[in-house]
């Protein structure tokens, strides 16, 4: 399909503004403190991005698949895992097909729990996996309770996630491939079809045919297997498991999605726009940082970040 | 998102009053005390339940805040932020040893809270952006607003300011006011502030066109109502009894903390859920978000005295959410099939 100038830009037209914002901050960044445009430092950002790239991955197969869908359970389903695989890798290769299996259990039985609630009995997904996070982490926290969280991720583990080949951090081969992957599933597959056109319009999904209620549940399925294996990531990449590990990724996370334009009502969305998201977040953070603003001027910018595109992107003003 | 609801049903068996939510929710109020007045001795004497009632205050002026919010179509995620942003507010303006700054602490923590309402009502009554998100996005604003304010835990308090708490412990009060506080609690007279707030806004119009707005947006607003200020409104309300929440926490406390009120974000919402009213606006009524907070209440006190370790709060508070939005649908698509 051939698209005229004007059709590109209307239909990347939130993506390029991702680039741009990019383009922008790199530039701020590269005035304002010194060192931040070096190939290491941009490397590294890219290499902090591609963990938020990963999280924000399940949130957008949730959102893409409609239906008001969000988890917010993707932080403690990754800490939980973190958590139970420490002591079952123990650093040791030879387990990490189990760890690779457990999170998989894990992660599915999750998302089926989240996927059930929130399709099935049409429960706000926002609320049932806010109450999924909440149980998480009192598993997590009752399994912790009055004992130390022992092991090591395996060497290969570490490897993937945490060092880097020839100066460049392996975990963005990892990045890439899985974008080729999900870019390949959702623009060129039945699968890909089926999801966008049960976010985009539920009624004419149902009339050709489809299940959009297990569409939707499997959506969150995958949502949670993608979760529990970047869980995994994290640990190859800290070295060791805690309990509040992947806690400070859901926002984040979230915000990606908004800033790469994924539309939030579903049925559009693009994993580059998403990745795009990702490293404005991560280069964003890193500013604030080398401003000295820390924690607060984080959390405080991004929440500003993400309400004023909210206004321009999720606003339903022009219906009436 | 439509509901089935069995609101007209014209069967009129015992089953439709008692599967009503605020039927069940008094039944298990009811349980609850009398187990927990079961497992703990001297359950009905006046100091233990004037502690019970310090104890439950704060979910419930933020559990009727929500429910305020739930009924007008929003859901504010940002409660427990804001109420950490006025704890951190309040302990920022006051001073130590200068009473008088209590007094501009409560004048600018009011004005802030005014404006947190103002931002959530504008995202979601004007912008019309998704409730649930737009308060995600607000949570973070007022936590970092917060952490910029008290990075750490702490900050000062003026000494009456534990009048919000426990007026004995002020120096140099009246004994009246010190006898009364015995046994009135100033966190029961600030609950009955919220409800008296409540009482007169739902006698008003705007508390009718808050039912209105909540149970049907486009027809409200075909019918001339201004449902953007409906909904701010419904937002500053809430604000107004997170800010009754952060005084009392700030005179129990003498100290404020940017991420104190986060686990109280999913309780309050919880508390009006288990009171009955309903998700997707419009129905339900805030007196019974008390009796829900109540429950939540009543369960961690069970929870303490079952020895069961304090780990497994946030697991049973998450489950008990599931349960309590999950059941009323289950019990819908159960009572669907009979037809």
């Amino acid at each position: 399909m051939i698209l005229s100038g004007s059709i590109f830009f209307e239909r990347y037209k939130k993506i390029i503004v991702a680039f741009i914002l990019i383009v922008l901050l790199f530039a701020l960044g590269g005035i304002i403190v010194p060192n931040f445009l070096t190939v290491e430092q941009v490397l590294f950002t890219l290499k902090l991005a591609s963990f938020t790239a990963l999280f924000a991955l399940c949130q957008m197969i949730v959102i893409v698949a409609g239906g008001g869908g969000l988890d917010l359970s993707v932080g403690y389903a990754a800490t939980l895992t973190a958590v139970l695989t420490a002591s079952v890798m123990d650093g040791q290769n030879a387990n990490l097909l189990t760890a690779v299996l457990i999170a998989l259990v894990l992660g599915s039985a999750i998302g089926l729990a989240n996927g059930a609630l929130a399709s099935f009995l049409k429960l706000p997904p926002l609320v049932v996996t806010m109450a999924m996070a909440s149980i998480l982490q009192g598993i997590v926290n009752a399994y912790t309770a009055g004992r130390n969280i022992t092991g090591r991720p395996s060497p290969i583990l570490a490897t993937v996630a945490a060092k880097s080949t020839a100066g460049f951090p392996n975990i963005l081969f990892v990045l890439l491939a899985i974008t080729v992957v999900v870019t390949i599933i959702l623009n060129k597959t039945k699968w890909g079809t089926i999801l966008f056109g049960v976010g985009s319009n539920e009624t004419t999904a149902y009339l050709s045919g489809i299940n959009v209620k297990w569409v939707r549940c499997i959506a969150f399925m995958v949502s949670g297997v993608l979760a529990s294996l970047t869980g995994l990531l994290l640990i190859g990449n800290m070295g060791i498991a805690f309990k509040d590990m992947a806690s400070n990724y859901v926002m984040p996370s979230i915000a990606a999605v908004v800033v790469g334009g994924v539309s939030l009502t579903g049925g559009d969305g693009n994993y580059i726009g998403v990745i795009l998201g990702a490293i404005f977040l991560q280069a964003l953070t890193n500013l604030l940082i080398a401003l000295g603003l820390g924690d607060a001027g984080k959390w405080l910018v991004f929440g500003i970040v993400l309400y004023v595109l909210l206004s321009f992107y999720a606003s339903n003003r022009r219906s009436r | 998102m439509m509901n089935k609801t069995n609101h007209n049903s014209p069967r009129l068996n015992l089953a439709n009053y008692v599967f009503r939510p605020e039927f069940s929710s008094l039944v298990i109020l009811i349980a609850m005390v009398v187990i927990t007045a079961v497992l703990q001795e001297n359950f009905f004497t006046i100091k233990s339940i004037v502690r019970n009632i310090n104890a439950f205050a704060p979910l419930i002026l933020l559990a009727m805040g929500a429910g305020v919010v739930i009924i007008s179509g929003g859901l504010d995620l940002s409660a427990g932020a804001a109420l950490s942003l006025f704890t951190c507010v309040l302990t920022t303006v006051m001073k130590r040893g200068e009473p008088i700054t209590g007094v501009y602490a409560i004048i600018i923590t009011f004005a802030v809270a005014i404006m947190v309402g103002v931002v959530n009502g504008i995202g979601i009554g004007y912008l019309r952006i998704p409730p649930v998100i737009v308060t995600f996005a607000t949570s973070y604003i007022w936590l970092g607003i917060g952490l910029f304010l008290r990075p750490t835990p702490g900050g000062e308090s003026v000494a009456w300011f534990r009048m919000f708490y426990n007026p004995a412990m002020v120096d140099g009060i009246h004994p009246a006011i010190e006898q009364f506080g015995r046994v009135i609690p100033p966190a029961l007279i600030l609950v009955l502030i919220a409800c008296f707030i409540w009482f007169i806004v739902s006698k008003t119009k705007t508390g009718r066109y808050i039912y209105a707005v909540g149970s049907n947006n486009d027809n409200a607003y075909a019918s001339g109502i201004n449902t953007a200020k409906v909904q701010l409104l419904a937002c500053v309300i809430n604000s107004i009894f997170i800010f009754l929440a952060a005084l009392f926490f700030v005179g129990q406390n003498q100290s404020g903390d940017a991420r104190m009120g986060d686990p109280l974000t999913l309780r309050a919402i919880a508390s009006a859920i288990v009171g009955g009213i309903a998700l997707t606006g419009g129905r339900g009524s805030v007196y019974f978000a008390l009796v829900g907070a109540l429950i939540l209440s009543f369960v961690n006190k069970i929870i303490f005295f079952a020895n069961i370790s304090y780990a497994y709060q946030t697991l049973v508070s998450g489950l008990i959410v599931i349960v309590a939005i999950a059941a009323p649908v289950a019990y819908n698509l159960h009572s669907s099939k009979e037809d």
